[in-house]
């Protein structure tokens, strides 16, 4: 009796756990292979479902201003979270003297890429998704850089530090995780004066929780300037009919000549 | 004193270590505490990255003639904001636009609406503050 009983529960969950393998756990569409499918272009930064148009109509940053009462958007230098980042004492000094200084040493502001996973920390430029079996692409339209992530492989052993590292991904159920290391130490993590050293390893986490929407994770790792790992999460939206397009930073970056203008005239522009 | 330094230290050695300097900063080049508004006649667009401009003259009380300058979003960010390039806003277009002024002082803005001949109004920058820190740094002060 008991050996039936076993037998029977054993069928039972077997049946159960190929029944949960089976049948999708959201709404996400799927790739051919069955895992989610994350093809598409995305507004980071935002919550809001719908086309680029009607979801951006608020007064915020990239907003068309039709609609004063929708959510404002963040910029990249602005602080995301409640909780202040975790950097120790010396690098937090650091991070507040770009903030005094209006962040005029922010990176990108000489035409170089927003680090990860500061690309996805603001919703003025889409990101194109690419998938294939054997690897993830993931187009940027700021500043037009790319990272080919390859699935189940390893890190390249001879890779470069480089300003959005080496990136190896893989799948743990519905969720992609990208391991990113090889980092070089040019770029602000999220939000203005958010330095790292070449240290820094992060591991993302993409899913896609429904047709609408991917949920982002990145847990940031940086021994010489972190006193713990820092968590940055935010969403993306599919925006069917957006395009990347092309931006050429370089292209009239008039600035420089204003900025030496504005010190060498002795204009006062830090905060006190 | 000793943050005085600090700052100071910082830019210096930004000047000497940084050939290109930014765009991205409102607040370091404008001042969100001198809005204008001002009308006049388009004399050229520039649509560039990483910003656009475009040049306006406007003429005071007495017949004097001025030259104004305004920057804005990147060209992708205005096609979707609304913006057609070539058709929206061309030279000789009468219109009128809302900014904040360069804190030297010059006939420079960073121009936020404009209202067009045919009376649209467009967004064609972010808000003041974009882009220098916002209203609170990334750690907190101790």
């Amino acid at each position: 009796m008991t050996a039936r009983w076993l037998t029977l529960c054993s069928a039972i969950m077997a049946a159960t756990t190929l029944h949960a393998q089976a049948r999708p756990q959201s709404s996400a569409p799927r790739a051919a292979d069955g895992k989610p499918d994350l093809t598409g272009v995305w507004q980071p930064g935002s919550t809001t479902p719908g086309s680029w148009e009607d979801a951006n109509s608020g007064n915020g940053l990239g907003g068309t201003g039709k609609n004063p009462n929708a959510p404002v958007a963040l910029s990249s230098t602005d602080r995301h979270g409640q909780e202040g980042a975790p950097y120790q004492d010396w690098a937090a000094k650091k991070v507040l003297e770009s903030f005094n200084s209006r962040d005029i040493d922010d990176p990108t502001a000489r035409c170089l890429p927003a680090g990860i996973p500061r690309l996805y920390s603001f919703g003025l430029f889409p990101v194109q998704i690419a998938q294939t079996p054997r690897q993830i692409i993931i187009l940027y339209e700021y500043m037009n850089v790319f990272r080919v992530i390859p699935l189940n492989a390893k890190h390249a052993e001879d890779a470069e530090p480089t300003y959005l590292g080496d990136s190896v991904g893989r799948w743990e159920g519905d969720t992609l995780v990208v391991d990113v290391n090889n980092f070089n130490d040019k770029t602000w993590l999220v939000g203005g004066g958010t330095f790292h050293s070449d240290k820094l390893h992060i591991t993302e986490r993409y899913t896609r929780v429904s047709k609408d929407q991917i949920n982002y994770e990145a847990v940031m790792e940086d021994p010489q300037v972190l006193t713990k790992p820092w968590v940055y999460r935010t969403t993306m939206m599919l925006r069917e009919g957006t395009r990347v397009h092309e931006y050429v930073c370089p292209e009239n970056n008039l600035d420089v000549e204003r900025y030496e203008e504005l010190l060498k005239g002795g204009i006062k522009f830090g905060r006190q | 004193m000793g943050k005085i330094l600090t700052f100071s230290g910082v830019l210096a050695l930004l000047l000497a270590a940084v050939p290109a300097w930014a765009h991205h900063s409102f607040g370091a080049e404008y001042d969100a505490n001198k809005p204008i508004t001002l009308t006049g006649v388009v004399t050229k667009v520039e649509w560039t990255n990483p910003h656009t401009h475009f040049f306006m003259d406007v003429t005071d009380d007495k017949g004097n003639v001025a030259n104004w300058k305004f920057e804005g979003y990147p060209p992708s960010v205005l096609y979707r904001t609304g913006w057609k390039r070539d058709v929206s806003m061309k030279p000789g277009d009468r219109v009128t636009v809302f900014a904040w002024r360069a804190r030297d002082g010059t006939n420079w803005g960073h121009g936020r609406q404009v209202t067009l001949a045919n009376g649209t109004k467009l967004f064609w920058g972010p808000p003041a503050g974009t882009g220098d820190g916002g209203e609170k740094p990334a750690v907190d002060v101790k």
